[in-house]
């Protein structure tokens, strides 16, 4: 599951720290950290995110005081339904955000340099050589009168001020790492096929050698085949080039196949954050029990697949206490009045839910959900 | 930074042999559109008629001296006959061909330059820029041609006086020339202005700018090739519309009678009354050249706009 590059999934999100693993990765880079940047630093850590959308109808708040941590080398993938906050909370690390949402809270430090009171012009330096974007959509993020190959040579040319030729150049060798054969350079982008137009937008995700790629739902359009394709090419090259990785996307079965962790949003919120594997097996909050129990499985008898009832709620006036309460059926008194704090267990598992009280072992309190064998309806 | 190891010269003589590519691919896709292809061949005896008139008929003295009697038919001596002036009409319309055809070439060049950088700077930054220069292009678009040009024309001349040559034209054409600019960039700008406003909200330009690109190169890369297509069509119609206008302003007397221009020719031939006198060989040629280049123009623009457009390319 897990690329030989990986780190041994780690325990808990406190700063575990492999210097050495971190150390190889960051020894590849085509060039030296940002000045203020702390070599021990991890790679990236977000603290308390929070940002809002001014409406004229009232205030978003479309994150709230999240808060992870991505490793070198590693894929964390962001998973939740649609309008939980997930590509928000991807686009809020690089300030690249509609003009009517402002990051209200928080810290977003990489390498140790908090990039939130960063002014636009010093956060250029970041944009495209430290994190870069895979974007949702490959038609319509490729500009359809302009060659492939010129368009992902562009952010060598004004990131890296490099030339032109010595550009496109570089971009032929990148369409050749994602597998374009270079010649395909010379099409445009409705010469190619959806997952050739996809592969091209990596190549550009990858042209100014990244240390963080976020993929917004990259494989969304795809079908199964040229999905399976384009997760397995995510794969390889965060192998090969000790790419970290944060994927956005509501399939769980793409985070399945391409992270190491996995953070499942709810209503702007994290519900849960932990290894892929832990979570998936054994997933304590009642949300993330609900979403699994929602999603086919091959090897399962179950004709029914389970359903979520309810809405998700309106952000600009969420519910009090648990965001999840109006549609939890484990919801207790607790839920509706009081956030729950954030708990964090020993197989380095973090879950936001009052059934799970601080101290706990990880066995929730009141009457489980997991063992439900009714599909919820 | 990188990439360093490439000498210089490589990467020009790479640079080169990518754009010799790109020429060659334009011309094998305009090669295979016949349409266009007649056009351009109307369009290349017009150009060679206009460049080197000289050579074709003899130099424009021979064109504006009497050569031949008045109204002379067809035939002999003169294979186009001859005006009421005895002067020949093959020599006129051959000359005529030079002055139309500077015309209309820089009348649409500053039409389209105009129209083009106003249109796309207002629709990409939008806000007061917006505002202001449309509220200027909203001057212009209701502007009377040729109640300007009648204001226009006479101050002018008067300024810079018209024996006065500017940058080689006769500041009689020049008037003819600032006037079709002045009045048909407006509505150039309005055109392109509404698909720029389209084409910046398409998510290219929001990756461009993430990536790291700034107004002008966003301008430049992206918003231009997207609306490519409109210049392309609208320099065409530009420039039918210029010979027309310019046929017009020569033919209501705003031309320079020593400078034939077709229009001018037209112009002398109503005055002269040539149609009543059953002398259709007055106005027939001029009339004739006019309707061909304007087809010609529309011809070649057509198949450009094709060609120019990878869009259409998988179709054919």
């Amino acid at each position: 599951m897990s690329g030989p590059l990986s780190p041994p999934a780690s325990g808990t999100t406190e700063p575990t720290r492999q210097p050495n693993a971190a150390a190889s990765i960051r020894g590849r880079r085509q060039w030296p950290l940002p000045k203020q940047a702390d070599p021990d630093a991890p790679l990236l850590v977000v603290e308390g995110l929070t940002t809002h959308f001014t409406m004229e109808s009232g205030t978003v708040k479309a994150v709230d005081d999240v808060s992870f941590r991505l490793d070198d080398g590693e894929a964390l993938g962001i998973v939740g339904e649609s309008g939980c906050g997930k590509t928000t909370t991807a686009l809020s690390l690089l300030r690249l955000l509609p003009s009517n949402a402002r990051i209200v809270r928080g810290s977003v430090r990489l390498f140790g340099i908090d990039l939130v009171p960063k002014s636009d012009s010093a956060l250029r330096r970041y944009r495209w050589r430290e994190i870069s974007i895979i974007f949702q959509g490959a038609m319509n993020a490729l500009n359809p009168v302009r060659r492939v190959g010129e368009q992902i040579a562009e952010p060598i040319e004004l990131r890296l001020g490099v030339e032109r030729g010595a550009a496109l150049r570089r971009a032929g060798e990148l369409l050749e790492l994602v597998g374009i054969p270079r010649a395909r350079g010379r099409a445009y982008p409705h010469e190619l096929s959806g997952g050739m137009r996809q592969r091209a937008m990596i190549a550009m995700a990858l042209a100014c050698d990244p240390a963080i790629v976020i993929g917004d739902e990259p494989t969304t359009a795809l079908d199964v085949m040229v999905q399976a394709q384009i997760l397995d090419l995510l794969e390889r090259l965060r192998a090969r080039l000790g790419l970290s990785l944060i994927l956005i996307t509501h399939d769980l079965s793409v985070i399945a196949d391409t992270c190491d962790r996995v953070m499942v949003m709810y209503a702007g919120k994290v519900a849960e954050e932990g290894p892929v594997h832990r979570v998936y097996r054994a997933p304590r909050h009642p949300y993330m029990q609900m979403l699994l129990r929602a999603f086919p499985d091959v090897r399962a008898d179950r004709r029914d697949l389970g359903t979520i009832p309810g809405q998700p709620p309106d952000l600009r006036n969420p519910p009090a206490g648990c965001r999840f309460h109006p549609r939890c059926p484990a919801a207790l008194e607790a839920c509706r009045s009081e956030v729950p704090p954030e708990v964090r267990f020993a197989d380095g598992v973090r879950v936001a839910c009052h059934l799970y009280p601080p101290g706990s072992d990880g066995v929730p309190r009141a009457l489980p959900v997991a063992g439900d064998p009714e599909p919820a309806r | 930074m990188s990439g360093a190891a490439a000498t210089p010269a490589n990467l020009r003589g790479e640079r080169l042999r990518l754009r010799l590519r790109n020429l060659a691919d334009f011309g094998r896709r305009f090669a295979r559109r016949r349409d266009g292809l007649i056009g351009l061949v109307i369009l290349a005896v017009f150009a060679v008629l206009a460049i080197v008139p000289t050579l074709i008929v003899g130099p424009l003295e021979t064109a504006t001296t009497p050569s031949g009697l008045s109204l002379q038919a067809p035939g002999g001596a003169h294979l186009l006959g001859t005006d009421e002036l005895g002067r020949d009409m093959l020599n006129l319309t051959v000359h005529g061909a030079r002055i139309s055809m500077v015309i209309g070439l820089l009348a649409t060049a500053v039409t389209i330059l105009l129209g083009a950088v106003i249109g796309i700077v207002s629709g990409y930054l939008g806000g007061t820029t917006d505002t202001i220069l449309m509220r200027i292009t909203d001057f212009f678009l209701v502007l009377p041609t040729f109640v300007l040009a009648l204001i226009l024309a006479p101050i002018i001349l008067d300024l810079i006086g018209s024996d006065a040559q500017i940058l080689g034209i006769p500041s009689t054409l020049f008037v003819i020339i600032v006037v079709i600019g002045i009045t048909s960039w407006a509505s150039t700008a309005r055109i392109i202005r509404s698909q720029a406003l389209s084409v910046k909200e398409r998510m290219f330009v929001a990756r461009a700018r993430v990536i790291g690109g700034g107004g002008g190169h966003i301008m430049w890369r992206h918003i231009l090739p997207n609306v490519l297509n409109l210049i392309v069509a609208n320099t065409v119609l530009t420039f039918a519309g210029a010979i027309l206008t310019e046929t017009t302003l020569s033919f209501i007397g705003l031309g320079d009678p020593l400078l034939p221009s077709w229009g001018q020719i037209l112009n002398m031939a109503q005055s002269t009354g040539a149609p009543g006198l059953g002398a259709w060989w007055y106005f027939a040629p001029p009339a004739t050249c006019i309707v061909l280049v304007v087809l010609s123009f529309t011809l070649v623009g057509g198949a450009l706009d094709d060609v120019l457009n990878p869009r259409m390319r998988s179709r054919r």
